[in-house]
């Protein structure tokens, strides 16, 4: 069982499920969300700060499609220098997208560890829990 | 002469009968009896002299004058030997037919090239003028006719004609023929001679250079040929140009003729297709141009014309030749089509662009609703109605989601034009599609024909491929027969380049007379099944092209149905 993973989406009802399936399987302690990408990237920053007594995360959920800052543009800056410290974090890429270049795309991060399709289920964490 | 003769004779008894009576008379007055017989035999000797000298001197002049005559007839029959050879050397030399033609007595003689030109044996030659008129082309003889006969009667001065003169092997042959008249002292043609000059050759090419020039004359692509070299610092001069050149410019040819196309030059003519053509005709060399120019009326048309140089004997260039056609139309076609083609992309990218987001936000609540369904699964739900709204719920769900994720899959196939293809064992993806349907072979109990031959190792793409096979076989399990045991026999067969693999069964069939056109649609289906979509067929055509193959289908009701895939292989 993890500690503590972030699960980022804007869409609820998507974190809703995440943290209902999650917790049914015991695939982790805490679960942490964001609504989009800045707010993860913020999320991050008070780590880096050391503002509160914020925890890394061992697995991140990332959708791609989100207003504000959407999953890519996330990732670009995720895997600048200034998130050296903190881009050991391993991600999961969890979308509805069917566009193949997407799946091409996110092989170019390497802490991206893999592409899956929604909905979140509990096969789906067995799967992940062996890979991690 | 004859009577020149007696006329002598006469003159002479006449004279020598004078002097005779005369000396009897001076005899008879003057002279004594006893002189008499010496005197008569003086006048006898004197008489025998007398009449000797003049016969020596009349003897004298004959000879001359037969003499002179002899020469004279000698010269001339010389002279007509000489003729007649001249006459022989210039028949040979000249490929001139000679004939010669006795009006009154209508006798005519051929020299030998009625045989060496004609081919006519000598007693195949007749001797009169029929002969000759028979042998004249039907079209040309009455008109040849009128104008020899007014010849004859010396109604005309000179005499030529063409007209075709039949051989011997029955083809025709174009002549010239000349000839003059011969007459009496009265003025009265009495003989003619004359020359048939063969001139089929001349004729034909005549006839050869009139149908060229006919090309010329009647084509729709405007000719000009110019000068070789530069008219100053214009183009070179313009020598000829055709009837079309006109139709296309309004510039009648004796407007533009000594001018150059300089002419058609205007505002918008591009400086940079002007120097192309400086550069080509410098260079000498052939040339394909398109220009912007202008009629006689100012209006702005597009020409595409050609350059040819053109080079004579000597192989120097001697002109140059302009082949030209108005491309307005065309060229406003062109940009009509690269802009429709231009707008189709952007459509068809904005299309695809629209399909993958409305697809993301299609599966994006769609994937909620599923996942919140595997929720509710695991939890008891007491109230009926409830649970069979959820029930109800959960199916639609289900279907809806089945649509999502099929129109998904087409678009990915629609969409991906390269394809990455690997050699695959076909038996391989046959293990594996028949695993996949256990089941239902079991339920079936079909009758598996696998006739593979030589094929073993199949070019392919194996998803596809899979997705193939597994579709064309679920239809044969699912659209058998209840009537007979459903027998499916799957055949390969590869000849050269090319893979054919035949799928045929004894199933239900289709109606193709009344469903040609829609077999392969999308949601087309021709069974009332309650899980048909309407979907195999049109994914299966989907893939097969996407491998760049064709799908062919023959199917009869109640009879079976056969599919034949061909690919190439390689």
């Amino acid at each position: 069982m993890l500690d503590l993973i972030l699960c980022v989406d804007d869409d609820p009802i998507t974190l809703m499920l995440c943290k209902k399936v999650i917790t049914k399987t015991s695939f982790s302690n805490t679960i942490v969300t964001a609504k989009n990408g800045e707010e993860a990237l913020e999320y991050f920053d008070s780590i880096i700060n050391k503002k509160e007594d914020t925890q890394l995360p061992q697995l991140i959920f990332l959708d791609l499609n989100m207003p504000v800052m959407d999953g890519w543009e996330f990732l670009d800056n995720f895997s600048s220098n200034k998130y050296s410290k903190v881009n050991t974090t391993k991600i999961v890429v969890l979308s509805s997208t069917i566009d193949p270049e997407d799946h091409e795309k996110s092989k170019k991060y390497p802490m991206v560890i893999d592409f899956l399709s929604k909905p979140i289920t509990t096969n789906m964490l067995t799967y992940l829990e062996s890979k991690i | 002469m004859k009577s020149k003769t007696s006329q002598i004779t006469t003159i002479y008894i006449l004279i020598a009968s004078i002097l005779a009576v005369f000396l009897y008379k001076i005899t008879s007055l003057h002279l004594k009896q006893e002189y008499y017989l010496i005197f008569n035999l003086l006048k006898d000797f004197f008489l025998i002299l007398l009449t000797g000298a003049a016969f020596r001197y009349v003897l004298s002049k004959n000879e001359t004058r037969n003499k002179t005559i002899f020469e004279r007839l000698e010269n001339t029959n010389n002279e007509i030997k000489e003729s007649n050879e001249k006459y022989d050397i210039v028949a040979k030399a000249t490929s001139d037919t000679i004939w010669d033609w006795k009006i009154q007595e209508d006798k005519l003689n051929w020299s030998k090239g009625i045989k060496s030109v004609f081919g006519y044996e000598e007693d195949q030659v007749g001797d009169s003028s029929s002969w000759w008129f028979g042998n004249i082309h039907p079209e040309d003889s009455i008109k040849m006719s009128i104008k020899l006969y007014s010849f004859i009667e010396q109604k005309t001065e000179k005499w030529q004609d063409e007209y075709r003169f039949k051989c011997a092997d029955d083809t025709y042959k174009y002549v010239l023929d000349r000839g003059f008249l011969l007459k009496d002292e009265n003025g009265k043609a009495i003989r003619m001679i004359g020359a048939l000059q063969d001139i089929t050759k001349q004729k034909e090419e005549e006839l050869r250079l009139k149908l060229l020039e006919t090309v010329i004359l009647q084509t729709k692509e405007s000719i000009v040929i110019t000068e070789a070299t530069f008219n100053k610092n214009l183009l070179p001069k313009i020598i000829y140009t055709n009837p079309a050149f006109t139709n296309m410019t309004g510039y009648a040819s004796e407007e533009i003729i000594n001018n150059s196309l300089d002419t058609l030059k205007g505002p918008n003519t591009e400086l940079s297709v002007i120097k192309k053509i400086i550069q080509i005709i410098r260079n000498k060399e052939e040339g394909l141009l398109e220009i912007k120019c202008y009629k006689k009326d100012k209006t702005e048309f597009w020409l595409r014309f050609t350059l040819i140089p053109i080079y004579n004997s000597e192989n120097e260039l001697s002109h140059w030749v302009s082949i030209q056609r108005d491309v307005t139309e065309e060229k406003n076609q062109e940009k009509e089509k690269e802009q429709l083609i231009k707008e189709l992309t952007q459509n068809n990218k904005d299309l695809k662009q629209f399909s993958y987001i409305t697809s993301h936000n299609l599966r994006a609540p769609m994937s909620n609703l599923t996942g919140l369904l595997n929720l509710i699964e695991d939890i008891t739900i007491e109230d009926p109605e409830l649970n069979e709204i959820i029930n109800g719920f959960s199916k639609s769900t289900h279907l809806l989601n089945e649509t999502i994720e099929d129109l998904t899959k087409v678009m990915i196939i629609k969409d991906n034009t390269s394809i990455e293809k690997e050699n695959i064992s076909i038996k391989d993806v046959f293990e594996n599609v028949f695993s996949q349907l256990t089941n239902q072979i079991e339920i079936a109990k079909p009758i598996l024909k696998l006739n593979l031959e030589n094929v073993s190792v199949l070019n392919t793409n194996k998803a596809y491929m899979e997705s193939i096979l597994l579709n064309l076989l679920t239809n044969s399990l699912k659209y058998r027969s209840d009537k007979r045991i459903l027998k499916i026999t799957i055949t390969a067969h590869q000849t050269g380049n090319t893979v054919e693999l035949v799928f045929k069964d004894n199933g239900i069939g289709i109606d193709l007379d009344r469903n040609k056109d829609k077999i392969f649609g999308l949601y087309q289906r021709f069974h009332d099944y309650a899980d048909s979509k309407g979907l195999g067929l049109y994914l299966v055509k989907s893939q097969v092209e996407a491998m760049k193959g064709t799908i062919n289908i023959e199917s009869k009701v109640n009879k079976g149905t056969t599919l034949t895939l061909t690919f190439k292989n390689k």
